[in-house]
C-alpha cells in the first residue's frame, strides 16, 4: 500500500501551542504572575523578574523567526502579556504614588491607544501596527521608521516605571517629591530616570497621535463602505 | 447647469465623529464604546485595589478583563464575525447559555459593575480587608447584602465565561494559522 506523502502533514492545535516561542510566552506569563504575587514583599526580585520577562519579549520573536514557528496565537499572547504586565505595574505605581491618578491615566492611555491601533490595523489589513508607513507626522515616521529609536522608547517606559517603583521607600510617596530629590542629588538612578523620561515622553506622545490616526482609519472605513454599497 | 444629485454625498470625517448616537451605527462608535467600557472598568478596579489593599485580587481581575476581551476581539476579526457576541458554534453549555440569552448576559455584565460599585461604597476606612467587608455583609442582612449577594452570582458567571472565552479565542488563533498552512 503506497503511503500518500504529497500532502504535507497539517500541524495539530497542540503542536502550535507547544511552539518554542509560545512556550517562552507561557514562561513569561508565569514569571509575571509570580512577580506580581511577591511585588510587595520582595521589590528587588519583582523588578528582576519583570525585566527578564521584558527581555524575553524580544527573545520569543527572534525564536519564532529562527525556528520558523511564527504564529498568530504567539503574536497575540505576546501583545496581551505586554499590555497586562504594563497595566499591573501601573496599578502598583498608582497605589504607591500620590496622586495615583497620574498612573491611572497612563494605564488608560496605554490600553486605549493599543486597542485602537490593533483595531485599525485589522481594518487596513496590515501585518502589524508597526508597519504604518503612510503617516504624515514627522514624529510618527521617526518613531516607526527607526526600530532602534522605537526600542529605546519602549524600554525607557519600562525602565522608568521599574525605577519609580524601586525608588519608593515609604508605602505612600509623592511623585513630585521623589522626582525632585533625584535632581538634588545626582546618582545612577538620577541618570537612569533622566534618560528614560525622554523616551517615555516620546512614547506617550506617539500613543496619543496613534489614537487619532487609528480613529480616523475607523471613520474612513465606514465612509468608504458607504461609497460602494 | 444641472446639479448632479444621483450620487449621495459622502459624509465628512467630522460628521461621522459627531453622529448622535456615535455608538452602534459606526465602526468608530463601536470601538469607542468598547474602549470606554474597558478603561472605565479597569480604572474602577484600580481604585478598588487601592482601597482593599494589597488588592491583588482586583489586579488579577483587571488582567482577566483585558486579556479575555483582547483575545475575543482578535479572534472575532480573524473569523470576520460582526461581533464577539455572535459566537454560536461553541460547545460549552455555559457559553451557549450566556451568549444565547441576551437578558442573562446583560444581567451578568450589570452584576459585575454593581458589585464593584457596591464594594467601593461599602468601604468606610481608607483601607479595608475584602474578606472582612464581605463577612460583615452576611452577619447583618441589609439592602447592600442582598445587592452584593445577587451580583456576586452574575459576576462569577461572567468571570468564568471570560476564562472560557480566552481558551476559545486562543483556539481560533491557532486554527487560523493551521488552516492558512492548508491552503497556501
Amino acid at each position: 500500500m503506497a503511503i500518500n506523502k504529497s500532502r504535507p502533514k497539517k500541524p495539530s492545535k497542540l503542536s502550535v501551542y507547544l511552539y518554542i516561542p509560545n512556550i517562552i510566552g507561557y514562561v513569561r506569563v508565569l514569571m509575571n504572575v509570580y512577580a506580581f504575587a511577591i511585588c510587595f514583599s520582595n521589590k528587588q526580585l519583582f523588578c528582576i523578574l519583570y525585566f527578564i520577562s521584558f527581555v524575553c519579549d524580544g527573545i520569543d520573536g527572534w525564536a519564532a523567526r529562527k525556528f520558523n514557528q511564527v504564529s498568530t496565537f504567539g503574536a497575540v499572547l505576546d501583545m496581551i502579556t505586554d499590555r497586562i504586565s504594563t497595566a499591573c505595574l501601573l496599578v502598583i505605581l498608582s497605589q504607591v504614588y500620590r496622586p495615583g491618578l497620574t498612573f491611572v491615566s497612563l494605564l488608560a492611555l496605554d490600553i486605549g491607544s493599543h486597542w485602537l491601533q490593533m483595531y485599525s490595523t485589522f481594518l487596513l489589513g496590515k501585518a502589524s501596527h508597526k508597519d504604518v508607513k503612510d503617516s504624515t507626522s514627522w514624529l510618527f515616521r521617526a518613531y516607526y521608521g527607526n526600530r532602534m529609536f522605537m526600542a529605546y522608547c519602549c524600554v525607557a517606559c519600562e525602565v522608568l516605571y521599574i525605577s519609580l517603583y524601586l525608588l519608593a521607600e515609604k508605602p505612600t510617596e509623592h511623585l513630585m517629591d521623589v522626582l525632585m530629590s533625584l535632581t538634588k542629588e545626582i546618582s545612577p538612578f538620577s541618570i537612569l530616570v533622566g534618560l528614560s523620561l525622554f523616551g517615555w515622553a516620546i512614547k506617550q506622545v506617539v500613543n496619543v497621535i496613534q489614537m487619532k490616526t487609528a480613529a480616523d482609519i475607523c471613520v474612513l472605513h465606514d465612509i468608504n463602505k458607504k461609497e460602494r454599497p
